[in-house]
Formats: structure tokens, C-alpha cells, sequence
């Protein structure tokens, strides 16, 4: 039954997606539009793997560090994407992929320094991921990230760089199907990783010591989740910046229905962030139009009064 | 884009008035007026400020690239000794120190040049850098640069208190006659395209949807009240705009690079290639050849009519 309301409401974002936008598209041609066919099928397509990618993430790293405030982005990914874009903008890098591919380049060199930075030595004399200083390093390398892309900006005179804020905030536009269709190509890996990792993220959440004395390697999945839950939202910044809330609310929000089961879970969070993200983007393309709001904004306006909500209801049982 | 700084602001339009003392009336009276009380003149500003000058201003800092090219044409080009990195044209105007890019000015490198006027274009920060500035003893002076009707009213005052009025009058009428032209007949749809993700479009409360108006063009947003929007690329797509006006920046000058993105292959005009590219020069900003980018973009646009 929950599954099924699931699938629905996914069902329903998606063809709301498809059937409204801005653009008047007639009944009859909605099978025949390029607008339709070009823009907003791939868009909410790209948007539903965003979103889900997003919240598989978010669920996953909050499970890794024990730590329910974990979010995709807490980790110096979207200061480093930034940095990549501002990059590309500042060197007059060209081509049409030139500022996705600087600013996933941009993730993975800010993921490998919060990678490195926390590792340290620690159970049974090896070198180990602590979870607190993987957090206190994400936040370091991504405040110093956005310190020089400030100051890139501040100094270049590249009339464009203020842009790259526009869309460091994150959005949907750059969709197309050979966007979607590179994602698609590379998601699969690390969502499989993570969702592999069920079982034993449910040990974890017992404590790391409890869970070695019940055989589970905490070492390498400590690893293996940190990196896969990194690449899925260096790809996610990529396609479309940086998109707040949906990898912090929507576990919160399936864990409310499914408990603390990953099986259920992170199945349950992809389902979930991706109908949130393409309602929102919906609702981004078509409550202001002919303008169009940043979808950031939109998710935080939709998500954050849910949340509020259901906080309250918890807290009060 | 950095150059639009000095225009996307949203304000309420304030009417210039330029009051000289003991006079008003047409701005050719005023020069009279100002010096019959020896030389001393009082302005009111964009923002509503009355501003007091002993007499005309002999050292001028321009903290935009409106004003700066405005004052050079005026013939008080001479009297102005700060400018923005922004500030390159015209080209007398490079041999200006230079007080910094102009966006959030520096204040002590403003009154460092110590000038007798600091003209700043119209925002929220630049109303407090005037008023910090009024503190210092450096009179500013704000002046709203966003429409082409602003451009001759900031042509006027600034002539008076740079002792060119009637430069500032010619100028103005000049501009109003721009105004007054009618556009060719038969138009040409098109849209000014900023930026390509998020796609940012030129609304009506832009000078350039007004060039365009004139130039024999309709602003396919020009239903968009601001200067500038984000937008959605379907939008763009729906409303077919038969030609994308491009701006050229210093950069490269060429398609630009989203023209190559599968997604923008849905606007017919991209598809088909169809672009103007506009000076940064000429169109970057509100200027006082304005009748000249007019005539370009009508030249422009002959080839899609």
C-alpha cells in the first residue's frame, strides 16, 4: 500500500511534468511537440534521477555518520563544483559540456580532499574514515572553495562569472536527453553500491564497535558508502548545481513511513526525492511563468512546511 | 553579466528634477541662474537628495560606465579623474585612474582621487555610499541610468553640474528625438538572450527592449516588466522569436557556446542559426549614441524583415 502511494504520487509528478509548463501545448499534440519531446520529458526525467540520486545520498551519508543534519552537499561538493564552473567561465574554457565537466571535475577533487583529510589512524592500527572529521573536513574544503571562487570573481573581468552563482544555485534547464542519457550511463554504479550496502548500514547504525563484533568490515564500508554517495551527488551538481533539501528531508521523511530498514529506505528516498524534485520543478517552471523560479527555492518552499509537520507529529508521539 | 549591474536594479521611478537655484524651467535658463549666484548650484538627485556644489565640478570620480561615457560626451571628459575597470569607452577614458570595478566602490579609493563630485549610478548600496560620502564632505551625486528617457534627464543634470549644460540640452533632445522617431513598419520578433542556464531574457524595464521597439523589433518578453528574467527554455521555444539578439562581450566574438547544446535545438532561431551580435560598445549600456545603436540594429535586422 505505502509502495503503491509511492509509485503513484511518482507517477503523477512525472506526467504533471510532461502535461504542464509555460508553453501552451494542446491535448493532441502532446505526443508531437518538440516541446514536449525535447524539453520536458528529458527535464523531468533528468529531474526524477536528480532528486532520487540525491536522497539515496543523503540517506546513506546520514546513516554513515550517525549524524541526521548529513546532507549531500555538506560534505565541499558543491564548493568545489562551483570553483569548476567559476574555472571554466574565468578560462574561457568552451564547448557546450565545458562548465558540467568543471564542475563534476571540481566535486571529485574537493571529494578526494575530504576523503583524504579523513582518513585517519584509528581501529586495529590501519588508517580509517572517522565520520566527524569527513564532516569538519567537507565543511573546511568547501568554505575555502567558495572563499576563491569569491575571489575569482571578485577580481576577473569576465562579464559572465556573476552567472555562475545563477547556476551554482542549482536548476534543470541544462536538460536534454544526452544529459540524461550520460547520467543514466553512470548512476547505475554507485546507486547499486549504496543500495547494496543496506544490510550492513543497518549494523552501522548500531555503533561502529557493536557492529565489527558482528562481522560487519566497518573499514571498507565505511569507504565504499562515503565514495559512492560522493560520486552520485558530483554527478547530481553537475547536471544541475546545487538543489538544497531534498537529500536532508526526503530520509527523514521515508524513514517516518519505512522505518530504519535501508532495504526498504533508499528504494523508498529515490522514489521519494525524485517525485519531490520534478513537482517542485514543475511548479518552478510554471508559478511564475513566463518566468521561472530557481527550483532550489521551490523544494525548500514545498519541503520544509512538510517537514516542519512531520516533525512535530513525531516528536509529539 | 557584470555590465548589467548598473541597470537590473528594481526601483520605483523617481522623476529627475534638476533645481537650480533661483531658477526653473528649461535647463538652458539654468547655466544663467547658477552663475548669477556666484557660481554656487543645488541639484536634486535620483534618489531624492538635494546636492550643493560651490560650483562646478572640476574633479569627477564616474562609478559606472554609463556615467563615464556620458560625461566624455558632454565635453567634461577632461574633468573626470576616477573610473571603474568597466569604464572603456570611449577610448580617452582608459588614460583615467582607475577606483575599482565599481560594484561595491571602495571609498577611500574613491576619495583618494579627491574629487569635488562622485557620480554613482542608482542602487541601494551606491544610495549608501552617497550618503557615507556626504559624510566624508564629498558631495555625490545618484543618477538613475536605465531607461533611454532616464538618459536624457542624466544628460541635463549632469551637464549643470559639470558646466555643460547646454551639451547635457543637446544631448537630451536629441535622445527625445530618438524616442520620437517611428520604427519601421514591419517588425522583426527577436530576443535578447544573457545567458543559457538558467536562459535569462531582456523584459521591458530594459533600454534595450526600447532600441529594439525603435529599431523595427518587437521583444518577444517584452510582457516581462523587469530588466531582465530568468526564464523557462520552453518559454523561449513557445514564443518563436525569428532572430536571438546576441550581446557581444570582450570575449571571442562568435555563436555562443549553448548554441551548440541539444536542448536549444527546440528555439527555431537557434536551430536555424539566426543571430544578431550587438557591440558591447554600442548596446552594453544606455548611451548617448543611442540614435547609433538604433540604426545599427535597424541595420541588423534588414536581413530578417
Amino acid at each position: 500500500m505505502r509502495w503503491l502511494g509511492l509509485a503513484g504520487l511518482s507517477v503523477v509528478a512525472l506526467t504533471l511534468a510532461v502535461v504542464l509548463g509555460p508553453a501552451h501545448v494542446a491535448w493532441a499534440d502532446l505526443g508531437r511537440s518538440p516541446i514536449v519531446r525535447e524539453l520536458r520529458i528529458p527535464r523531468a526525467l533528468l529531474g526524477f534521477v536528480v532528486g532520487g540520486s540525491l536522497a539515496v545520498s543523503g540517506a546513506s551519508l546520514q546513516a554513515l555518520m550517525r549524524n541526521p543534519l548529513a546532507d549531500p552537499f555538506l560534505l565541499g561538493l558543491s564548493g568545489g563544483a562551483g570553483l569548476g564552473a567559476v574555472a571554466a567561465i574565468a578560462l574561457h574554457l568552451g564547448g557546450p559540456w565545458a562548465l558540467p565537466l568543471a564542475a563534476f571535475v571540481g566535486a571529485l577533487v574537493a571529494l578526494g580532499l575530504v576523503f583524504r583529510l579523513g582518513l585517519i589512524g584509528g581501529w586495529g592500527g590501519g588508517v580509517e574514515l572517522d565520520p566527524r572529521v569527513l564532516l569538519l573536513g567537507g565543511v573546511a574544503v568547501g568554505a575555502f572553495a567558495g572563499a576563491v571562487m569569491t575571489a575569482i570573481i571578485s577580481v576577473s573581468e569576465a562579464a559572465q562569472l556573476r552567472n555562475a552563482f545563477l547556476w551554482l544555485w542549482g536548476g534543470l534547464s541544462g536538460a536534454s536527453w544526452d544529459t540524461l542519457l550520460v547520467l543514466c550511463l553512470y548512476v547505475p554504479v554507485p546507486l547499486l553500491v549504496l543500495l547494496a550496502a543496506a544490510r550492513p548500514l543497518d549494523v552501522l547504525a548500531l555503533g561502529e564497535e557493536p557492529a565489527r563484533y558482528l562481522g560487519a568490515d566497518v573499514t571498507a564500508l565505511k569507504r565504499r558508502v562515503y565514495l559512492a554517495a560522493s560520486l552520485l551527488t558530483a554527478a547530481a551538481v553537475a547536471v544541475s548545481g546545487v538543489i538544497g533539501f531534498v537529500g536532508l528531508m526526503v530520509p527523514h521523511l521515508c524513514r517516518g513511513v519505512w522505518g530504519q530498514q535501508h532495504r526498504a529506505l533508499l528504494p523508498a528516498s529515490f522514489l521519494g526525492g525524485g517525485a519531490l524534485l520534478v513537482l517542485a520543478d514543475t511548479a518552478a517552471r510554471v508559478a511564475v511563468a513566463p518566468r521561472e523560479l530557481p527550483v532550489g527555492i521551490v523544494t525548500a518552499l514545498i519541503g520544509v512546511p512538510l517537514f516542519a509537520l512531520l516533525l512535530r507529529r513525531w516528536t509529539a508521539t | 553579466m557584470r555590465r548589467w549591474a548598473d541597470r537590473i536594479h528594481l526601483a520605483a521611478r523617481l522623476l529627475v528634477s534638476v533645481a537650480v537655484l533661483g531658477a526653473c524651467g528649461r535647463a538652458g535658463d539654468r547655466q544663467t541662474a547658477a552663475s548669477q549666484a556666484s557660481g554656487a548650484l543645488t541639484v536634486t538627485d535620483d534618489a531624492g537628495h538635494r546636492v550643493t556644489l560651490p560650483a562646478p565640478a572640476r574633479r569627477i570620480v564616474s562609478v559606472a560606465p554609463s556615467s563615464t561615457e556620458l560625461l566624455f560626451a558632454l565635453g567634461a571628459g577632461p574633468q573626470v579623474v576616477g573610473r571603474t575597470t568597466w569604464c572603456k569607452y570611449p577610448p580617452a577614458a582608459l588614460a583615467v585612474p582607475v577606483i575599482g570595478d565599481g560594484l561595491n566602490p571602495s571609498l577611500e579609493a574613491v576619495a583618494a582621487r579627491r574629487p569635488d563630485l562622485v557620480v554613482l549610478y542608482r542602487s541601494a548600496l551606491n544610495e549608501a555610499a552617497a550618503a557615507q560620502l556626504a559624510r566624508i564632505g564629498v558631495p555625490a551625486l545618484v543618477v538613475k541610468q536605465d531607461r533611454l528617457e532616464d538618459l536624457a534627464r542624466a544628460a541635463q543634470l549632469l551637464g549643470v553640474v559639470t558646466g555643460h549644460s547646454s551639451a547635457g540640452d543637446t544631448i537630451a533632445a536629441a535622445i527625445d528625438a530618438v524616442l520620437r522617431t517611428p520604427p519601421p513598419p514591419r517588425h522583426v520578433r527577436l530576443a535578447f538572450v544573457v545567458w543559457d542556464n538558467p536562459p535569462m531574457v531582456i523584459g521591458a524595464g530594459s533600454y534595450l527592449d526600447q532600441i529594439a521597439g525603435l529599431a523595427g523589433g518587437v521583444n518577444v518578453f517584452h510582457d516581462i516588466p523587469a530588466a531582465s528574467a530568468t526564464v523557462s527554455l520552453e518559454t523561449i521555444a513557445a514564443r518563436d522569436p525569428q532572430v536571438i539578439a546576441v550581446l557581444d562581450d570582450s570575449t571571442p566574438v562568435g555563436e555562443p557556446a549553448y548554441t551548440a547544446r541539444p536542448e536549444w535545438q527546440v528555439v527555431r532561431a537557434v536551430r536555424l542559426r539566426r543571430f544578431v551580435h550587438l557591440p558591447a560598445d554600442l548596446f552594453g549600456r544606455p548611451s548617448p549614441r543611442t540614435a547609433e545603436a538604433v540604426a545599427e540594429l535597424r541595420r541588423l535586422l534588414e536581413a530578417w524583415r
